[in-house]
Protein backbone atom coordinates (compact mmCIF):
# COMPACT_ATOMS: atom_id res chain seq x y z
CA UNK A 1 0.00 0.00 0.00
CA UNK A 2 1.55 3.43 -1.15
CA UNK A 3 0.11 6.79 -1.45
CA UNK A 4 0.29 6.25 -5.38
CA UNK A 5 -2.08 3.52 -5.27
CA UNK A 6 -5.79 3.44 -6.18
CA UNK A 7 -6.42 4.44 -2.17
CA UNK A 8 -4.52 7.49 -0.96
CA UNK A 9 -2.96 5.76 1.58
CA UNK A 10 -1.42 8.53 4.19
CA UNK A 11 -1.77 6.12 7.43
CA UNK A 12 1.53 4.75 8.68
CA UNK A 13 2.20 1.01 8.05
CA UNK A 14 3.25 0.06 11.57
CA UNK A 15 0.91 0.76 14.36
CA UNK A 16 1.51 -1.78 17.39
CA UNK A 17 -2.39 -1.65 18.27
CA UNK A 18 -3.80 -2.37 15.06
CA UNK A 19 -1.31 -5.57 14.88
CA UNK A 20 -3.37 -7.41 17.41
CA UNK A 21 -6.35 -6.95 15.77
CA UNK A 22 -6.19 -9.43 13.06
CA UNK A 23 -5.35 -12.02 16.11
CA UNK A 24 -8.16 -11.01 18.11
CA UNK A 25 -10.77 -11.52 14.69
CA UNK A 26 -9.00 -14.58 14.01
CA UNK A 27 -9.77 -16.14 17.44
CA UNK A 28 -13.87 -14.41 17.37
CA UNK A 29 -14.34 -15.99 13.59
CA UNK A 30 -12.26 -19.24 15.24
CA UNK A 31 -15.21 -19.63 17.35
CA UNK A 32 -17.82 -18.36 14.98
CA UNK A 33 -16.83 -20.93 12.79
CA UNK A 34 -17.57 -23.70 15.14
CA UNK A 35 -20.50 -22.26 16.42
CA UNK A 36 -21.94 -21.74 12.90
CA UNK A 37 -21.39 -25.16 11.44
CA UNK A 38 -22.62 -26.71 14.62
CA UNK A 39 -25.62 -25.36 14.18
CA UNK A 40 -25.84 -25.95 10.72
CA UNK A 41 -24.68 -29.67 11.02
CA UNK A 42 -26.74 -30.38 14.05
CA UNK A 43 -30.13 -29.57 11.77
CA UNK A 44 -29.23 -31.49 9.03
CA UNK A 45 -27.82 -34.33 10.87
CA UNK A 46 -31.47 -34.66 12.96
CA UNK A 47 -33.21 -34.02 9.38
CA UNK A 48 -31.43 -37.00 7.58
CA UNK A 49 -31.66 -39.08 11.69
CA UNK A 50 -35.59 -38.28 12.01
CA UNK A 51 -36.46 -38.73 8.95
CA UNK A 52 -34.89 -42.45 8.69
CA UNK A 53 -36.98 -42.69 11.93
CA UNK A 54 -40.43 -41.62 10.99
CA UNK A 55 -40.02 -44.17 8.13
CA UNK A 56 -40.32 -46.90 10.75
CA UNK A 57 -42.96 -48.04 13.20
CA UNK A 58 -42.77 -50.93 15.89
CA UNK A 59 -45.59 -53.25 17.31
CA UNK A 60 -45.42 -55.12 19.67
CA UNK A 61 -47.40 -58.17 21.04
CA UNK A 62 -47.35 -58.35 24.29
CA UNK A 63 -49.63 -61.34 25.64
CA UNK A 64 -48.69 -64.06 27.93
CA UNK A 65 -49.58 -67.15 26.11
CA UNK A 66 -47.14 -67.95 23.64
CA UNK A 67 -49.98 -69.44 21.33
CA UNK A 68 -52.01 -66.56 21.40
CA UNK A 69 -49.25 -64.17 20.88
CA UNK A 70 -48.06 -66.28 17.26
CA UNK A 71 -51.52 -66.13 16.45
CA UNK A 72 -51.85 -62.44 16.87
CA UNK A 73 -48.81 -61.78 15.56
CA UNK A 74 -49.97 -63.30 12.03
CA UNK A 75 -52.91 -61.47 12.42
CA UNK A 76 -51.11 -58.03 12.54
CA UNK A 77 -48.05 -58.56 10.00
CA UNK A 78 -51.19 -59.46 7.89
CA UNK A 79 -53.19 -56.70 8.31
CA UNK A 80 -49.84 -54.53 8.13
CA UNK A 81 -48.87 -56.40 4.66
CA UNK A 82 -52.33 -55.26 3.28
CA UNK A 83 -51.96 -51.53 4.34
CA UNK A 84 -51.53 -49.39 1.68
CA UNK A 85 -48.23 -47.44 2.30
CA UNK A 86 -46.38 -49.96 4.64
CA UNK A 87 -43.54 -51.36 2.85
CA UNK A 88 -42.30 -54.23 5.01
CA UNK A 89 -43.35 -55.70 7.81
CA UNK A 90 -41.36 -58.65 9.35
CA UNK A 91 -40.87 -60.32 12.94
CA UNK A 92 -37.73 -59.50 14.76
CA UNK A 93 -35.74 -62.39 15.68
CA UNK A 94 -36.16 -63.54 19.58
CA UNK A 95 -32.35 -63.25 19.73
CA UNK A 96 -32.49 -59.34 18.06
CA UNK A 97 -35.28 -58.93 21.18
CA UNK A 98 -32.60 -59.83 23.71
CA UNK A 99 -29.88 -57.94 22.91
CA UNK A 100 -32.18 -55.18 22.74
CA UNK A 101 -33.40 -55.55 26.17
CA UNK A 102 -29.59 -56.38 27.77
CA UNK A 103 -28.67 -52.78 28.18
CA UNK A 104 -31.37 -53.01 31.04
CA UNK A 105 -31.49 -56.87 32.03
CA UNK A 106 -27.95 -58.18 30.73
CA UNK A 107 -27.16 -61.23 29.16
CA UNK A 108 -30.05 -63.19 28.79
CA UNK A 109 -30.22 -66.59 27.37
CA UNK A 110 -32.57 -67.21 24.55
CA UNK A 111 -34.04 -70.56 26.75
CA UNK A 112 -34.92 -68.84 29.93
CA UNK A 113 -38.92 -68.80 29.52
CA UNK A 114 -38.83 -65.35 29.83
CA UNK A 115 -42.29 -63.81 28.39
CA UNK A 116 -40.75 -61.75 25.63
CA UNK A 117 -43.13 -59.83 23.42
CA UNK A 118 -43.11 -60.14 19.59
CA UNK A 119 -41.85 -57.31 17.90
CA UNK A 120 -42.58 -56.67 14.37
CA UNK A 121 -40.42 -53.94 12.75
CA UNK A 122 -42.15 -51.73 9.59
CA UNK A 123 -41.03 -50.30 7.40
CA UNK A 124 -43.13 -47.06 5.61
CA UNK A 125 -42.61 -46.01 1.79
CA UNK A 126 -42.99 -42.36 3.27
CA UNK A 127 -42.95 -41.05 6.76
CA UNK A 128 -46.54 -39.79 6.17
CA UNK A 129 -47.76 -42.73 4.04
CA UNK A 130 -49.82 -44.01 6.75
CA UNK A 131 -52.42 -42.57 9.39
CA UNK A 132 -50.74 -43.54 12.28
CA UNK A 133 -53.55 -43.49 14.70
CA UNK A 134 -56.07 -45.11 12.71
CA UNK A 135 -53.43 -47.83 11.63
CA UNK A 136 -52.93 -48.21 15.61
CA UNK A 137 -56.95 -48.84 16.36
CA UNK A 138 -57.16 -50.93 13.56
CA UNK A 139 -54.11 -53.17 15.03
CA UNK A 140 -55.80 -53.06 18.40
CA UNK A 141 -59.45 -54.18 16.67
CA UNK A 142 -57.01 -57.17 15.27
CA UNK A 143 -54.75 -58.14 17.63
CA UNK A 144 -55.87 -57.29 20.97
CA UNK A 145 -52.37 -57.47 22.36
CA UNK A 146 -51.13 -55.37 20.24
CA UNK A 147 -49.03 -51.78 21.01
CA UNK A 148 -48.17 -49.35 18.07
CA UNK A 149 -45.11 -47.20 18.72
CA UNK A 150 -44.28 -44.56 16.33
CA UNK A 151 -41.43 -43.67 18.52
CA UNK A 152 -42.89 -39.82 18.63
CA UNK A 153 -43.03 -39.31 22.49
CA UNK A 154 -39.10 -39.88 22.77
CA UNK A 155 -38.08 -38.20 19.15
CA UNK A 156 -40.01 -35.22 20.30
CA UNK A 157 -37.75 -34.51 23.45
CA UNK A 158 -34.85 -35.38 21.17
CA UNK A 159 -35.51 -32.61 18.29
CA UNK A 160 -36.74 -29.93 21.22
CA UNK A 161 -33.76 -30.31 22.69
CA UNK A 162 -32.32 -30.37 19.57
CA UNK A 163 -33.58 -27.01 18.33
CA UNK A 164 -32.90 -25.21 21.75
CA UNK A 165 -29.23 -26.57 21.23
CA UNK A 166 -29.53 -24.54 17.20
CA UNK A 167 -30.97 -21.75 19.17
CA UNK A 168 -27.90 -21.51 21.88
CA UNK A 169 -25.39 -22.07 18.59
CA UNK A 170 -26.98 -19.31 16.33
CA UNK A 171 -27.15 -17.22 19.79
CA UNK A 172 -23.75 -17.79 20.34
CA UNK A 173 -22.95 -16.46 16.57
CA UNK A 174 -24.84 -13.69 16.63
CA UNK A 175 -23.29 -12.66 20.45
CA UNK A 176 -19.69 -13.54 18.33
CA UNK A 177 -20.53 -11.03 15.30
CA UNK A 178 -21.47 -8.06 17.68
CA UNK A 179 -18.42 -8.64 19.77
CA UNK A 180 -16.18 -8.69 16.64
CA UNK A 181 -17.96 -5.50 15.28
CA UNK A 182 -17.39 -3.93 18.57
CA UNK A 183 -13.71 -5.12 18.62
CA UNK A 184 -13.19 -3.56 15.56
CA UNK A 185 -15.18 -0.36 16.54
CA UNK A 186 -12.89 0.45 19.89
CA UNK A 187 -9.74 -0.32 17.16
CA UNK A 188 -10.96 1.88 14.83
CA UNK A 189 -11.15 4.95 17.57
CA UNK A 190 -7.90 3.80 19.09
CA UNK A 191 -6.32 4.19 15.08
CA UNK A 192 -8.27 7.31 15.09
CA UNK A 193 -6.93 9.06 18.24
CA UNK A 194 -3.72 7.58 17.45
CA UNK A 195 -3.80 9.11 13.92
CA UNK A 196 -6.20 12.36 14.79
CA UNK A 197 -3.22 14.77 13.45
CA UNK A 198 -2.96 13.13 10.33
CA UNK A 199 -6.39 13.07 9.72
CA UNK A 200 -7.02 16.61 10.70
CA UNK A 201 -4.21 18.11 8.37
CA UNK A 202 -5.46 15.94 5.54
CA UNK A 203 -9.15 17.61 6.38
CA UNK A 204 -7.05 20.85 6.32
CA UNK A 205 -6.15 19.95 3.09
CA UNK A 206 -9.62 19.78 1.49
CA UNK A 207 -9.69 15.74 1.82
CA UNK A 208 -13.01 14.45 1.59
CA UNK A 209 -14.66 11.92 4.35
CA UNK A 210 -14.47 9.29 2.02
CA UNK A 211 -10.98 9.92 0.85
CA UNK A 212 -10.07 9.86 4.35
CA UNK A 213 -12.39 6.65 5.30
CA UNK A 214 -11.10 4.91 2.46
CA UNK A 215 -7.65 4.46 3.70
CA UNK A 216 -9.07 2.88 6.92
CA UNK A 217 -11.20 0.84 4.50
CA UNK A 218 -8.19 -0.55 2.79
CA UNK A 219 -6.39 -1.23 6.56
CA UNK A 220 -9.36 -2.91 8.09
CA UNK A 221 -10.32 -4.79 5.28
CA UNK A 222 -6.39 -6.35 5.24
CA UNK A 223 -7.15 -6.73 8.98
CA UNK A 224 -10.45 -8.80 8.52
CA UNK A 225 -9.15 -10.80 5.73
CA UNK A 226 -6.18 -11.55 7.75
CA UNK A 227 -7.89 -12.76 11.10
CA UNK A 228 -10.55 -14.35 9.00
CA UNK A 229 -8.46 -16.36 7.43
CA UNK A 230 -6.30 -17.14 10.66
CA UNK A 231 -9.66 -18.12 12.13
CA UNK A 232 -11.29 -20.24 9.19
CA UNK A 233 -7.67 -22.18 8.91
CA UNK A 234 -7.75 -23.22 12.82
CA UNK A 235 -12.20 -24.01 12.60
CA UNK A 236 -11.57 -25.82 10.16
CA UNK A 237 -8.11 -28.11 11.51
CA UNK A 238 -10.32 -28.18 14.65
CA UNK A 239 -13.59 -29.97 12.53
CA UNK A 240 -11.29 -32.03 10.58
CA UNK A 241 -10.45 -33.73 14.10
CA UNK A 242 -13.46 -34.05 15.28
CA UNK A 243 -14.93 -35.62 12.51
CA UNK A 244 -11.81 -38.12 12.69
CA UNK A 245 -12.62 -38.65 16.51
CA UNK A 246 -16.47 -38.92 15.52
CA UNK A 247 -15.98 -41.55 12.62
CA UNK A 248 -13.91 -43.23 14.85
CA UNK A 249 -16.61 -43.15 17.61
CA UNK A 250 -19.44 -44.88 15.64
CA UNK A 251 -22.79 -43.29 14.72
CA UNK A 252 -25.29 -41.77 15.81
CA UNK A 253 -26.01 -38.00 17.49
CA UNK A 254 -22.04 -37.47 17.61
CA UNK A 255 -21.94 -38.07 14.35
CA UNK A 256 -25.18 -36.14 13.73
CA UNK A 257 -24.10 -32.94 15.35
CA UNK A 258 -20.66 -32.90 12.94
CA UNK A 259 -20.67 -31.78 9.27
CA UNK A 260 -19.27 -33.65 7.01
CA UNK A 261 -15.66 -33.29 5.89
CA UNK A 262 -16.58 -32.58 2.55
CA UNK A 263 -19.66 -29.59 3.40
CA UNK A 264 -16.73 -27.49 4.97
CA UNK A 265 -16.13 -25.77 1.61
CA UNK A 266 -18.11 -22.84 2.53
CA UNK A 267 -15.91 -21.91 5.43
CA UNK A 268 -13.78 -20.51 2.99
CA UNK A 269 -16.54 -17.41 2.36
CA UNK A 270 -15.76 -16.38 6.10
CA UNK A 271 -12.23 -14.69 5.72
CA UNK A 272 -14.45 -12.49 3.03
CA UNK A 273 -17.35 -12.05 5.29
CA UNK A 274 -15.07 -10.70 8.22
CA UNK A 275 -13.24 -8.75 5.97
CA UNK A 276 -16.54 -6.91 4.33
CA UNK A 277 -17.82 -6.81 7.83
CA UNK A 278 -14.61 -5.54 9.37
CA UNK A 279 -13.95 -2.85 6.71
CA UNK A 280 -17.84 -1.38 6.66
CA UNK A 281 -17.70 -1.34 10.87
CA UNK A 282 -14.58 0.59 10.41
CA UNK A 283 -15.64 2.89 7.42
CA UNK A 284 -19.35 3.70 9.57
CA UNK A 285 -17.34 4.67 12.55
CA UNK A 286 -14.22 6.79 10.91
CA UNK A 287 -17.31 8.48 8.85
CA UNK A 288 -18.93 8.69 12.07
CA UNK A 289 -15.90 10.82 13.91
CA UNK A 290 -14.98 12.64 10.86
CA UNK A 291 -18.46 14.38 11.61
CA UNK A 292 -17.11 15.81 14.65
CA UNK A 293 -14.59 18.07 12.38
CA UNK A 294 -15.99 21.26 10.59
CA UNK B 1 -12.39 37.82 -1.04
CA UNK B 2 -12.60 37.37 2.54
CA UNK B 3 -15.17 38.85 5.04
CA UNK B 4 -16.10 38.60 8.55
CA UNK B 5 -18.50 40.95 10.12
CA UNK B 6 -19.09 41.12 13.86
CA UNK B 7 -17.61 37.10 14.51
CA UNK B 8 -17.78 36.17 17.66
CA UNK B 9 -16.18 32.71 18.78
CA UNK B 10 -16.20 30.70 22.14
CA UNK B 11 -15.49 26.97 23.11
CA UNK B 12 -18.80 25.35 24.19
CA UNK B 13 -20.09 27.80 27.23
CA UNK B 14 -16.76 29.20 27.86
CA UNK B 15 -16.54 33.28 27.24
CA UNK B 16 -16.11 35.14 23.95
CA UNK B 17 -12.20 34.48 22.69
CA UNK B 18 -12.71 36.31 20.02
CA UNK B 19 -15.78 39.72 19.84
CA UNK B 20 -17.09 41.43 17.27
CA UNK B 21 -14.11 41.19 14.74
CA UNK B 22 -14.29 42.85 11.32
CA UNK B 23 -11.84 42.70 8.13
CA UNK B 24 -11.64 41.88 4.78
CA UNK B 25 -8.73 40.56 3.00
CA UNK B 26 -8.37 41.64 -0.80
CA UNK B 27 -6.97 39.90 -3.27
CA UNK B 28 -3.27 39.65 -2.94
CA UNK B 29 -3.15 41.54 0.20
CA UNK B 30 -0.11 41.08 2.84
CA UNK B 31 -0.93 40.91 6.41
CA UNK B 32 0.40 40.32 9.81
CA UNK B 33 -1.58 39.15 12.94
CA UNK B 34 -0.37 39.82 15.88
CA UNK B 35 -0.92 40.02 19.29
CA UNK B 36 -0.01 38.68 22.89
CA UNK B 37 -0.23 34.96 23.99
CA UNK B 38 -3.97 34.24 24.32
CA UNK B 39 -5.40 37.10 22.50
CA UNK B 40 -7.07 34.73 20.31
CA UNK B 41 -4.63 34.54 17.40
CA UNK B 42 -5.17 30.44 17.03
CA UNK B 43 -8.64 31.13 17.01
CA UNK B 44 -8.84 33.37 14.37
CA UNK B 45 -6.40 31.52 12.47
CA UNK B 46 -8.62 28.31 12.69
CA UNK B 47 -11.96 30.26 11.40
CA UNK B 48 -9.72 31.06 8.45
CA UNK B 49 -8.22 27.98 7.72
CA UNK B 50 -11.69 26.63 7.82
CA UNK B 51 -11.04 24.24 10.78
CA UNK B 52 -14.40 26.48 13.18
CA UNK B 53 -17.17 27.88 11.98
CA UNK B 54 -17.81 31.02 14.60
CA UNK B 55 -20.44 31.29 17.32
CA UNK B 56 -21.55 34.00 15.87
CA UNK B 57 -21.37 37.09 13.00
CA UNK B 58 -20.88 36.88 9.18
CA UNK B 59 -18.35 35.04 7.77
CA UNK B 60 -17.82 35.07 3.75
CA UNK B 61 -14.93 33.00 1.58
CA UNK B 62 -14.61 33.53 -2.01
CA UNK B 63 -18.09 34.84 -2.35
CA UNK B 64 -20.14 32.28 -0.34
CA UNK B 65 -21.73 32.67 3.35
CA UNK B 66 -20.01 29.71 5.25
CA UNK B 67 -23.28 30.06 7.46
CA UNK B 68 -25.06 28.78 4.72
CA UNK B 69 -22.61 26.43 3.08
CA UNK B 70 -23.23 22.63 3.47
CA UNK B 71 -20.47 20.31 5.43
CA UNK B 72 -20.04 18.52 1.86
CA UNK B 73 -18.97 21.64 0.29
CA UNK B 74 -16.19 22.99 2.35
CA UNK B 75 -13.52 20.86 1.30
CA UNK B 76 -13.19 22.34 -2.04
CA UNK B 77 -13.34 25.90 -0.24
CA UNK B 78 -10.73 24.76 1.73
CA UNK B 79 -8.65 23.29 -1.62
CA UNK B 80 -8.22 27.30 -2.10
CA UNK B 81 -6.72 28.05 1.61
CA UNK B 82 -2.73 26.57 2.03
CA UNK B 83 -2.11 26.63 5.40
CA UNK B 84 1.44 26.49 7.13
CA UNK B 85 1.69 25.57 10.74
CA UNK B 86 4.68 26.55 13.48
CA UNK B 87 5.38 22.64 14.00
CA UNK B 88 5.21 21.70 10.43
CA UNK B 89 2.56 18.55 10.72
CA UNK B 90 5.09 17.05 7.97
CA UNK B 91 3.66 13.06 7.61
CA UNK B 92 6.44 11.60 8.92
CA UNK B 93 6.49 8.48 7.42
CA UNK B 94 6.28 10.51 3.69
CA UNK B 95 9.10 11.99 2.17
CA UNK B 96 9.58 15.43 1.06
CA UNK B 97 8.38 15.17 -1.91
CA UNK B 98 5.43 12.72 -0.93
CA UNK B 99 4.28 15.49 1.67
CA UNK B 100 4.48 18.37 -0.73
CA UNK B 101 2.25 16.11 -3.48
CA UNK B 102 -0.17 15.28 -0.57
CA UNK B 103 -2.66 18.06 -1.78
CA UNK B 104 -2.58 17.13 -5.68
CA UNK B 105 -3.36 13.54 -4.84
CA UNK B 106 -6.61 14.77 -2.61
CA UNK B 107 -7.82 16.82 -6.09
CA UNK B 108 -7.62 13.17 -7.67
CA UNK B 109 -3.88 14.14 -9.64
CA UNK B 110 -2.13 11.38 -11.19
CA UNK B 111 1.39 10.49 -10.25
CA UNK B 112 2.67 11.51 -13.82
CA UNK B 113 0.79 14.75 -13.25
CA UNK B 114 1.99 15.47 -9.93
CA UNK B 115 6.04 14.72 -10.29
CA UNK B 116 7.02 17.97 -12.74
CA UNK B 117 4.72 20.20 -10.52
CA UNK B 118 6.62 18.96 -6.91
CA UNK B 119 9.87 19.03 -8.20
CA UNK B 120 9.49 22.54 -9.62
CA UNK B 121 8.25 23.81 -6.37
CA UNK B 122 10.88 21.72 -4.10
CA UNK B 123 13.61 23.64 -6.27
CA UNK B 124 12.12 27.08 -5.77
CA UNK B 125 12.56 26.76 -2.08
CA UNK B 126 15.94 24.78 -2.58
CA UNK B 127 15.25 21.84 -1.59
CA UNK B 128 15.82 19.60 -4.52
CA UNK B 129 18.91 17.64 -3.47
CA UNK B 130 16.30 16.67 -0.38
CA UNK B 131 13.07 15.39 -1.88
CA UNK B 132 13.49 11.60 -1.42
CA UNK B 133 14.37 12.43 2.43
CA UNK B 134 11.93 12.13 5.58
CA UNK B 135 10.96 14.73 7.65
CA UNK B 136 12.99 13.15 10.46
CA UNK B 137 16.36 13.59 8.70
CA UNK B 138 15.68 17.27 7.46
CA UNK B 139 16.49 20.49 9.70
CA UNK B 140 14.00 22.71 11.01
CA UNK B 141 14.14 25.63 8.41
CA UNK B 142 13.73 22.15 5.74
CA UNK B 143 11.33 21.16 7.21
CA UNK B 144 9.53 24.32 7.16
CA UNK B 145 10.44 24.84 3.52
CA UNK B 146 8.68 21.34 2.93
CA UNK B 147 5.81 22.84 4.65
CA UNK B 148 5.45 25.88 2.67
CA UNK B 149 5.20 23.53 -0.87
CA UNK B 150 2.67 21.67 0.36
CA UNK B 151 0.92 24.54 1.43
CA UNK B 152 1.22 26.55 -2.10
CA UNK B 153 1.51 23.26 -4.44
CA UNK B 154 -2.32 24.06 -5.12
CA UNK B 155 -1.79 27.74 -6.01
CA UNK B 156 -4.12 28.65 -3.07
CA UNK B 157 -6.13 31.78 -3.10
CA UNK B 158 -5.39 32.29 0.34
CA UNK B 159 -2.27 31.51 2.50
CA UNK B 160 -2.22 31.07 5.96
CA UNK B 161 0.63 30.78 8.39
CA UNK B 162 0.56 30.67 12.20
CA UNK B 163 4.18 31.25 13.70
CA UNK B 164 6.16 30.07 10.37
CA UNK B 165 9.02 31.10 11.93
CA UNK B 166 9.12 30.38 15.45
CA UNK B 167 11.04 27.16 14.91
CA UNK B 168 13.67 28.50 12.73
CA UNK B 169 17.10 30.33 13.38
CA UNK B 170 16.87 34.06 12.16
CA UNK B 171 18.71 33.97 8.66
CA UNK B 172 16.07 31.67 8.27
CA UNK B 173 13.26 32.95 9.16
CA UNK B 174 14.30 35.76 6.80
CA UNK B 175 14.84 33.38 3.81
CA UNK B 176 10.95 31.79 4.72
CA UNK B 177 9.28 35.64 4.82
CA UNK B 178 11.12 36.24 2.01
CA UNK B 179 9.30 33.26 0.56
CA UNK B 180 5.80 34.67 1.60
CA UNK B 181 6.24 37.69 0.30
CA UNK B 182 7.36 36.32 -3.28
CA UNK B 183 3.80 34.36 -3.05
CA UNK B 184 1.90 37.26 -2.74
CA UNK B 185 3.44 38.99 -5.15
CA UNK B 186 1.86 36.41 -7.72
CA UNK B 187 -1.85 37.11 -6.03
CA UNK B 188 -2.01 35.11 -3.39
CA UNK B 189 -3.70 36.18 -0.16
CA UNK B 190 -1.27 35.91 2.67
CA UNK B 191 -2.08 36.42 6.35
CA UNK B 192 1.39 35.63 9.14
CA UNK B 193 0.73 35.49 12.89
CA UNK B 194 4.29 36.09 13.84
CA UNK B 195 5.25 37.11 17.63
CA UNK B 196 8.38 38.47 15.62
CA UNK B 197 8.65 42.07 15.59
CA UNK B 198 11.36 42.30 13.91
CA UNK B 199 10.12 40.22 10.81
CA UNK B 200 6.83 42.62 10.80
CA UNK B 201 8.80 45.50 10.68
CA UNK B 202 11.10 44.35 8.11
CA UNK B 203 8.00 43.59 5.71
CA UNK B 204 6.32 46.56 6.65
CA UNK B 205 3.02 45.14 5.84
CA UNK B 206 -0.35 45.87 7.94
CA UNK B 207 -0.80 44.73 10.74
CA UNK B 208 -4.23 42.80 12.37
CA UNK B 209 -3.47 43.09 16.07
CA UNK B 210 -5.99 40.87 18.42
CA UNK B 211 -5.69 41.94 22.20
CA UNK B 212 -8.65 40.19 24.58
CA UNK B 213 -10.03 38.74 21.67
CA UNK B 214 -10.49 42.28 20.04
CA UNK B 215 -9.08 43.39 16.92
CA UNK B 216 -7.12 46.57 15.73
CA UNK B 217 -6.27 47.07 11.92
CA UNK B 218 -2.94 49.12 12.22
CA UNK B 219 -1.64 49.88 8.50
CA UNK B 220 1.41 48.89 7.46
CA UNK B 221 4.91 50.44 7.60
CA UNK B 222 7.89 51.47 5.64
CA UNK B 223 10.17 48.26 5.17
CA UNK B 224 13.52 48.26 7.08
CA UNK B 225 14.23 45.38 4.38
CA UNK B 226 13.47 46.34 0.92
CA UNK B 227 14.76 43.28 -0.43
CA UNK B 228 12.55 41.14 1.25
CA UNK B 229 9.55 43.22 1.00
CA UNK B 230 9.83 44.05 -2.81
Amino acid sequence: MSMWGRTLQFLPKQNQREGLLPWVIGVMLFLCALSLTSALALGRGLERWSAGLTSNLSVQIVVDDPMVRKAQTEDALRLLRATPGVAEASVMADADVIALLSPWLGEIPTDTGLPLPTLIEVKLTAPDAVNIKGLGERLMATASGARLDDHQAWMTQILNLAAVVRLLLAGIVVMVVLCTVAIVIFGCRAGLATHRESIEIMHLMGAEDRTISQAFDERYLAHGLKGGLFGVLMAGLTLYILIRLADDMGQGLIQASLPAASSLAWLALLPVLSGVVTMLTARITVRRALLDLM
Amino acid sequence: MITFENVGMRYGMGTEVLRDISFSLDRGSFHFLTGPSGAGKTTLLKLLYLAHRPSRGLVNFFGRDLATLERGALPRLRRRIGVVFQDFRLFDHLTAFENVALPLRIQGAKKAQVADHVEELLSWVGLEDRMHARPATLSGGEKQRVAIARAVINKPDLLVADEPTGNVDPDMSRRLMHLFVELNKIGTTTVVATHDEDLVRMIGAPIMRLDKGELNMIAGGTPLDPEAAA
